[in-house]
């Protein structure tokens, strides 16, 4: 894999039309295939995406993060990509450090590369988040999936063509972060976390709610059991 | 004995109505199949209650027959509704893989 590597950016979005614009202006500077993925808003977030000149499709109704992030996935793929990244469209992210997200994808050593929280010291994380959820999150993804990384619920993540493949996110709310970990676990696929920013915003979710279908902490713990279950 | 016939006459009652149904095609055979069984054994057990309460204490329960059978259909219907809630799970994703494809295909 050499720098001109064929890359989407997927940006699933629900009602994100003030952040829209900036974050796939951010985004652009960076990666040239941007495929937005409304997840059918009742705002302006679809006309406002579109008027950006990226690909844009809709979910005619409300499916989840998880389930938009497999549209993009499944576009990106048909369409020849050879890496996808996943980035929230709610301005958590920073669009300058996507680089370093896909430096060990292009050293043709890891097909999954991760932005961990936890990793550097980048993040100002409210303190619910970093001594109580994430630790249950944590272990949660150790005694149900078998899963053992330091960020359990990062969104920031790039995927190789083969990763695309093997991982077909099932999940349509916030589970889908455990279940990709899961999937890239038991396909055998070389996992690389890096440093990450997030900057916190009133719009994250808490273990009771978030923004969207299927969102917090105890509707993830749910979906997980759940599809173990259908299993 | 007064509270048996009013049992049977509420049984006899869902009978007549699933076999109505039966005959205007509303419901399928297997289906059909099913509450025929359902309510005739729900009427045996009505018509023979007084020997489930004696099965019932040979197998060590302190309550009578008809507690237990309580507690049976609580259990039942527990089953039922984890029954439910993994078919609506698989309807849910078949929402989803029907949107994606609208999605995609625009």
């Amino acid at each position: 894999m050499n720098i001109d590597t064929k890359i989407f950016c997927i940006i699933p979005s629900y009602n994100e039309q003030d952040r829209i614009k900036k974050t796939i202006k951010d985004v652009k500077k960076i990666i040239k295939n941007i495929v937005v993925v409304d997840d059918g808003s009742s705002d302006e977030t679809y006309k406002k995406a579109e008027e950006t000149g990226v690909t844009v499709l809709r979910h005619v109704i409300n499916r989840g993060q998880g389930a938009a992030l497999q549209t993009g996935n499944k576009f990106a793929y048909d369409n020849g990509a050879e890496i996808a990244v996943h980035f929230d469209a709610d301005g958590q992210f920073v669009a300058n450090e996507i680089p370093r997200l896909l430096k060990p994808l292009f050293s043709s050593k890891y097909d999954v590369s991760l932005g961990s929280r936890f990793i550097g010291d980048e993040s100002k994380m409210p303190w619910t988040k970093k001594y109580i959820l994430f630790p249950i999150a944590r272990l949660v993804n150790y005694v149900l999936l078998g899963v053992k990384l330091t960020d359990p619920q990062s969104g920031f993540r790039a995927l190789s063509r083969k990763a695309m493949e093997k991982i077909v996110i099932e999940q349509d709310g916030s589970a889908h972060c455990s279940e990709i970990l899961y999937k890239a676990n038991i396909n055998k696929l070389k996992i690389k976390e890096v440093p990450m920013t997030v900057i916190y915003n009133e719009y994250g979710q808490s273990l009771f709610h978030g923004k969207g279908r299927k969102k917090g902490g105890i509707q993830i713990i749910k979906d997980l059991l759940l599809a173990k279950i259908i299993q | 004995m007064f509270q048996q016939i009013i049992a049977l006459m509420v049984i006899g009652f869902f009978l007549a109505r699933i076999f109505i149904q039966r005959k205007n095609k509303q419901v399928s055979r297997t289906e059909f199949l099913f509450w025929l069984i359902f309510w005739f054994l729900s009427a045996m057990v009505i018509v023979f209650i007084k020997k489930i309460d004696i099965l019932v204490a040979d197998l060590g329960f302190s309550a009578a027959g008809i507690d237990v059978l309580l507690y049976l259909s609580v259990a039942a219907l527990f089953y039922l509704i984890f029954r439910l809630r993994i078919k609506l799970e698989k309807i849910d994703r078949e929402i989803t893989k029907i949107v994606r494809e609208i999605a995609i295909k625009k």
